[in-house]
């Protein structure tokens, strides 16, 4: 297992490396200067570029990335907010982004789970056609027209919430409370997906052969279901909660956009408009480490909540 | 024993069953039913998918003959009818799509700047204005009236410079159909080349070219696609181009789990055997297996292309104006919301019937091609 994990690590860190190397080249051969002002003159122009190293080739410039990178030098903002080092801005976004999409998390899993087991257990009745049908409408219609429906309908026409995120710094209930309709419009969509992947793993567990004999062992059906089929089709719902629960991090950028909400999506939408290179570079590399430390937990995780399955080479 | 012994057969007690006609297999009643045709016959039974089938073809025949429906292009500004609300004719008799808008004035300006255009007063009040009461008035004004308009119908209402909705609307599914389309053909084209190769060949082809992907799948794609459009510039090549860079890698893998199912079987060795090269072994004895999956995993493909669009526009990086797509004017009646719903309202009907039709449609194709997985979501 170690060995299995330290390989994993290895190929990751190289992965990682090729990904952040792409994303320089990409990134610094991006049209435009980050001095914008047509007041300055041309020789500030120069020397600010040549501060930030913008104006050497780019063999050069890489190599002065290299050492900042493997030194895990980061750098500071050019342009965004000025002389801030780039993961502490990271770190000043990142709690209000956490906060709108573990709430989300919260309305979703339970509700998808509770969804998914009612429509499985009632197959093919009314519950399970109705269920259906609101798992592909939601799973089909994006989450942005969910916002704009909730934003005009229970914000503005019914006054129930505010229509934009209110400012405050902590977490009070005024906060709260404007934070309704972004978890809401945030949910549906994983809702439905828990729903079906439920629903669809209950049903092949209802039918398997350890639930004919756990029944003919005397248990009722109840005590089968909770005990037996439930239990294990919770397995595989794992693959798909781990990487929402990873994924959140990266945000939601169109609500988080609608909503007005100062998060990391926001945030490296901006960083790319502003030519922020070091921004740009770090926002990435928090991205794409995310991801790969999903994908590493997931497969991870196989083993340990299903003992069944066996990791690496070896048997 | 011994009666059989003492038996004797003459040539006489034999004759023959048929001689002047020979033998055939029975003829097939009916006609054979082809791969597609089962296909069809199945397809036809799921209700769901078939209406989705409808809509969808309603909307792309909209999207080509819609914006020729009325007179007005797509570019064409009225800045002096701008916003006004849906109007149609025969419709407005019975109240819908009328070109009045429930507005909240002084009860004085009723007489002067909305003179004979309110059709309806719904409530009167007072409101407190820096200590004075002033009458107001919660009335339903014919914008159309107000704004000099009389004769003019717009179907869909304008938006913010006097652009007809109507011929935006269905010029902008155009767009979007067309990028989510094209990019998905072009990622299949991709994947199915890539897939092959990689699943045919494996050993080291296959190892090199799955730690491509998984470099290339291990860039946050949304962050690529917008890097990309950047780089680029806005307009609806670049967008299919950005589509394409991580967009095929989904069916390369399915494409390659399928050759590793099928290229170890005994027909695929028999076939080799007999001599056939590559080449006829994967167009010809396994790709031809995979014709199923890939028709559906491309139509459930294309309203994930039609989304990233428009969140794209949401985020500022749409098509460069004054060409529309559903998620420009998404973006566009968004900053409007609360004050002229309409600008929202139609892109996202629009928008919501693609993306539920084609889910519609893709999963009744897959339970068409393969009746193993019906049920399975």
């Amino acid at each position: 297992m170690a060995r299995y994990i330290a390989q994993r690590l290895i190929a990751m860190a190289i992965t990682l490396f090729l990904i952040i190397s792409i994303s320089f080249f990409i990134i610094h051969s991006m049209p435009g200067s980050i001095v914008d002002d047509p007041m300055l003159p041309e020789d500030v122009k120069l020397a600010i570029e040549d501060k930030y190293h913008l104006n050497d080739p780019m063999p050069i410039q890489y190599g002065y990335f290299l050492k900042d990178f493997l030194s895990f030098e980061f750098g500071t903002s050019i342009k965004v907010q000025p002389r801030v080092p780039v993961f502490d801005i990271i770190k000043a976004k990142l709690p209000v982004t956490l906060q709108v999409n573990i709430f989300s998390l919260i309305l979703t899993i339970p509700i998808g789970i509770i969804l998914g087991i009612i429509a499985a257990l009632k197959k093919n009745t009314m519950a399970d056609h109705i269920i259906s049908i609101m798992v592909i409408f939601f799973i089909s219609v994006p989450s942005f027209v969910f916002a704009a429906l909730l934003q005009y309908f229970i914000a503005f026409k019914l006054g129930w919430a505010p229509i934009m995120l209110s400012p405050e710094a902590t977490l009070t209930w005024t906060k709260f409370k404007s934070m309704i309709l972004p978890i809401l419009a945030l949910s549906f969509g994983g809702i439905a997906t828990i729903t079906r992947y439920m629903r669809s793993e209950l049903c092949e567990a209802l039918n398997s052969e350890y639930m004919l004999l756990a029944k003919t062992k005397g248990l009722s059906q109840v005590q089968a279901t909770v005990r037996h089929a439930i239990r294990n089709s919770f397995i595989p719902l794992a693959n798909i909660i781990i990487p929402m629960f990873f994924g959140i991090l990266g945000g939601a950028m169109v609500i988080e956009n609608i909503f007005g909400i100062p998060g990391l999506g926001q945030l490296s939408v901006n960083s790319i408009n502003a030519l922020d290179h070091p921004l740009t570079i770090a926002t990435l590399f928090f991205y794409s480490l995310i991801g790969l430390v999903t994908i590493l937990v997931v497969d991870l995780s196989y083993g340990i909540i299903d003992p069944r399955i066996r990791i690496g080479g070896r048997k | 024993m011994d009666e059989m012994k003492n038996m004797k057969l003459s040539k006489e007690d034999f004759e023959f069953v048929q001689l002047d006609h020979d033998i055939k297999d029975e003829k097939f009643q009916g006609e054979a039913i082809g791969f597609f045709k089962d296909a069809m016959l199945r397809f036809r039974k799921n209700k769901a998918s078939l209406g989705a089938a409808w809509v969808i073809a309603i909307i792309i025949f909209m999207a080509i003959f819609g914006p020729s429906m009325n007179e007005y292009t797509y570019r064409q500004q009225h800045v002096e009818w701008a916003l006004l609300p849906p109007r149609v004719k025969g419709l407005e008799k019975i109240g819908m799509f009328d070109g009045t808008k429930v507005m909240e004035i002084k009860k004085e300006s009723m007489e002067g700047k909305y003179q004979g255009a309110v059709v309806k007063i719904i409530d009167e009040y007072d409101k407190e204005y820096n200590g004075v009461k002033v009458p107001m008035v919660k009335a339903k004004i014919n914008m159309y009236k107000v704004k000099g308009a009389d004769d003019v119908y717009f179907w869909l209402g304008t938006d913010s410079i006097g652009r007809d909705m109507w011929t935006r609307l269905w010029r902008g599914s155009r767009v979007s159909l067309a990028i989510g389309i094209f990019a998905v053909l072009i990622n299949m084209i991709i994947g199915v080349v890539y897939g092959s190769i990689s699943g045919y060949y494996g050993g080291w082809v296959d190892m090199i070219m799955q730690r491509i992907i998984e470099v290339i799948g291990g860039i946050p794609s949304l962050v690529l696609i917008i890097l990309f459009v950047m780089y680029l510039g806005s307009g609806i090549v670049p967008f299919i181009l950005a589509m394409v860079l991580t967009g095929w890698i989904g069916m390369s893998r399915m494409i390659r789990a399928q050759f590793y199912k099928y290229k170890g079987q005994e027909y695929v060795l028999a076939s080799r055997t007999m001599g056939a090269k590559d080449k006829t072994l994967i167009f010809r004895h396994i790709l031809p297996n995979a014709i199923g999956p890939i028709i559906t995993q491309a139509t459930l493909a294309v309203p994930g292309a039609i989304f990233t669009e428009s969140f794209l526009s949401y985020l500022g990086l749409g098509i460069g104006a004054p060409e529309p797509s559903i998620g420009v004017l998404l973006a566009e009646g968004q900053k409007a919301l609360l004050e002229y719903p309409h600008l929202t309202l139609f892109p996202a009907i629009i928008i919501s019937l693609l993306m539920l039709s084609f889910n519609l449609f893709g999963n009744g194709l897959r339970d068409a091609f393969d009746p193993t997985l019906r049920g399975q979501e």
